[in-house]
């Protein structure tokens, strides 16, 4: 009780403290310094209409290889915590006839949607690491739907690690092109699509990346799904 | 060659984590030797960075995408980045050698990346020049941290984790919030610009961001309370990390802080955040050494003794003069040559005799004289005896102590120093005055490693002039905040 009673008074003290601070950052007043730039110049130099994914894939590009590097820590770290020498999913009860059936008429569709979200990125809301998300999502359904589900292993590992390779390769060619890492050569060297912004074949390197993102994120997250649903066998 | 691919810096580690899976089947000695390659070619282009840096006197500015900043994300590579990066790769470089014979728990490929990870991650926190990019390059250096932490797979080693992941995750949090607090007060993310506009800042919103951030970085930079989760993690994870963590990742969270800290030095309420710091640090010390005094595993002893050295350096920082910042700097190198020697002395006894426990040692002199005489010169070093390369950068940091006139905190920290040569010499009559055994072969590859850092403790030792040099230029880059912001090629967006 008296435990409770002093964490409750803390945490007061605490919001207390942050509300004062906060209350120097007035809501709603203009305090767009650097993000003015992005919104007038983003079209030009980018490409991209959706002003979010220019800023994560292109100005701040250093920021989401960083993010993708975290992501790939975590499902490293959950295959070195929970690897043992054989492993097999121990599901028993079989779902019902309903699940299974909604599940294989619904995958394809989750599938399609999610790399409809990460190949879009650079026009509609989302990008690579939500359509990756939807992508697991369809994976975590078959898990869950079928007892004896896998995903292919090796090939999964495999991608992973090449989408990750490509991301860095991308910019490490922007490097030796434009001379500097993570440099938009599609778009600023090549000036490839800058007639087309606003459609499909445009965007300079944001659709590539995104789509690299997307597989990156979607093997991860299945992967790390596989790690944790299965158990121990013993031989 | 164009400055630029200092970038590589980043992107080696990165794309050779990323290409371990397709090595998987290559077999276990592929990976290892890969590791060895990898952290070598990036000792190498640290090289390069650190001499092009230090004889051209200009720092290196990486910028991410062509971008400029504020625009974009610059990394800055003065000469504090230039040494410290340099340091991060050479200790990796030695400690994948040290992995050839430390790691045998599988799976070693996802120990190879883990590895990798951690090195660029305390890469990126030494050099990057954003703060919120400071934020992601620390989140990769803990969340690899914690997966090596557990890594054994022991009970005492997921408990260990444990702690640290959920410690970890409240500081990230508050050091997100003050980012947050301190872009919505000036729509700047870049540290040079924030730097320029800290004199417009409200005072108390500067306060709060700013106490945020420290308190965020304090679980990295392992200060007083936040610090639990140290010695339960250098003690459980595997021999190599423990020396990762005490030579270059602790030092990542530390530098961050400075960092940070002097550029708002123009904010009003800068001194109170300085005071607290000085508080913090001083009892990070005292409580470390009491500590340490009564431990009966050397690993975890020495780990004590890693938390209260870093106390040391933090005091130093904290004292907002040029003197204490060059005299913590040096403290840094001198202490990331001292404890990665001295764990990796330990981990090897570790590792032969099974367990770091003082009985172990009993004897090592007769044992394993090679390491009993590393373990030596490192505990001497360690206390502060002259003609050892820590003497020089304690006494520096006591002076500048009490320039400023902290002299409780200079008496408090020399009484600790007393408590730490209690606690050293009695390991040292343990392993020279008790016991007996049979002489152990000891590895001639991880024994040249020790003897190559114990010649490096003694020759700064005896020539401090050098190494107090690059210390000096490298405490410059991060006191002198009005050059450091002159360097930084900013845009004038919004200015």
């Amino acid at each position: 009780m008296l435990k409770r009673a002093l964490a409750i008074i803390l945490l007061l003290i605490v919001g207390y403290w942050l509300a004062q601070g906060l209350a120097g950052v007035p809501f709603g007043q203009d305090r767009m310094l650097v993000a003015q730039y992005y919104l007038d110049n983003v079209k030009q130099q980018t490409g991209a209409v959706n002003a979010v994914t220019a800023v994560v894939v292109n100005y701040r590009g250093f920021d989401t290889l960083g993010e993708v590097t975290v992501l790939f820590i975590a499902s490293t770290g959950v295959g070195a915590l929970l690897w043992r020498k054989k492993k097999k999913r121990t599901a028993k009860t079989e779902g019902s006839i309903v699940l299974t059936t909604g599940t294989r008429l619904l995958v394809p569709f989750v599938m399609l949607f999610g790399a409809y979200i990460f190949i879009h990125g650079h026009l509609t809301p989302g990008g690579g690491f939500p359509g990756g998300a939807t992508i697991a999502t369809a994976f975590l359904l078959l898990y869950l739907a079928f007892i004896t589900y896998e995903i292919p292993h090796k090939g999964f590992e495999k991608t992973e690690g090449l989408a990750g390779m490509s991301y860095v390769l991308v910019g490490l060619i922007g490097l030796s092109i434009g001379g500097y890492f993570l440099f938009d050569w599609i778009w600023q060297t090549w000036n490839f699509g800058t007639e087309n912004v606003g459609r499909l074949l445009s965007g300079g390197f944001i659709p590539i990346i995104y789509t690299i993102i997307g597989l990156k994120v979607g093997t991860e997250l299945s992967g790390i799904i596989d790690n944790m649903l299965k158990e121990e066998v013993s031989e | 060659m164009n400055g630029q691919y200092a970038a590589l810096l980043i992107a080696l580690p990165l794309i050779s984590a990323f290409f371990v899976p397709l090595l998987k089947g290559a077999g276990k000695n592929a990976i290892r030797y890969f590791l060895i390659a990898v952290t070598a070619l990036q000792t190498g282009i640290a090289a390069w960075v650190f001499q092009w840096v230090y004889s051209t006197g200009q720092p290196i500015i990486v910028i991410a995408g062509g971008w400029r900043p504020p625009v974009g994300i610059n990394l800055y590579f003065g000469h504090f980045a230039a040494l410290f990066v340099l340091i991060v790769a050479a200790i990796s470089f030695l400690m994948a050698v040290f992995s050839l014979r430390a790691i045998e728990v599988e799976p070693i490929d996802k120990y190879a990346m883990l590895f990798l990870l951690l090195m660029l991650g305390a890469t990126g926190m030494i050099a990057t020049g954003d703060i919120f990019n400071l934020f992601v390059f620390m989140e990769i250096t803990a969340i690899s941290a914690y997966a090596l932490t557990a890594y054994n797979k022991t009970g005492e080693a997921a408990e260990a984790s444990m702690k640290y992941i959920v410690l970890g995750g409240i500081g990230s949090s508050f050091f997100l919030i003050g980012i947050a607090l301190i872009y919505g007060s000036l729509g700047t993310l870049n540290m040079a610009q924030i730097a320029q506009l800290a004199a417009t800042m409200d005072p108390t919103v500067a306060q709060v961001g700013l106490a945020l951030i420290i308190f965020g970085l304090a679980v990295e930079a392992e200060l007083f309370p936040l610090n639990a989760w140290a010695p339960d993690a250098y003690q459980a994870a595997p021999h190599p990390v423990t020396v990762m963590f005490s030579a270059f990742v602790v030092k990542a969270g530390l530098y961050a802080m400075a960092r940070i800290l002097y550029l708002m030095q123009d904010v009003g309420s800068w001194g109170s955040v300085l005071k607290l710091l000085v508080v913090l640090a001083t009892l990070t010390v005292i409580i470390a050494e009491l500590a340490a005094l009564r431990q009966r595993n050397v690993k975890r002893m020495i780990a004590y003794s890693s938390i209260a050295q870093i106390g040391l350096i933090a005091l130093a920082l904290a004292l907002g003069t040029q003197s204490g910042v060059d005299a913590g700097v040096f403290h840094m190198i001198n202490h990331a040559i001292v404890k990665a020697m001295l764990f990796l002395a330990v981990g090897y006894v570790a590792m032969t005799l099974g367990g770091a426990e003082i009985e172990n040692f009993r004897g090592l002199g007769r044992r394993m004289p090679l390491t009993a005489f590393a373990i030596s010169v490192g505990a001497i070093a360690t206390v502060g005896i002259p003609l050892f390369n820590i003497f020089w950068s304690k006494i520096r940091i006591i002076l500048a102590t009490l320039q400023v006139g902290y002299t409780w905190a200079a008496v408090l920290v020399l009484t600790a120093s007393v408590v730490e040569a209690v606690y050293y010499f009695r390991l040292l009559h343990t392993i020279w005055f008790e016991g007996d055994g049979e002489r152990i072969d000891e590895n001639i590859v991880i024994g040249l490693m020790v003897l190559f850092l114990a010649a490096l403790v003694v020759v700064i030792g005896i020539y401090p002039d050098y190494a107090w040099n690059l210390a000096q230029k490298a405490g410059n880059d991060l006191f002198n905040v009005a050059q450091y912001v002159k360097n930084v090629p900013l845009m004038g967006v919004g200015a």
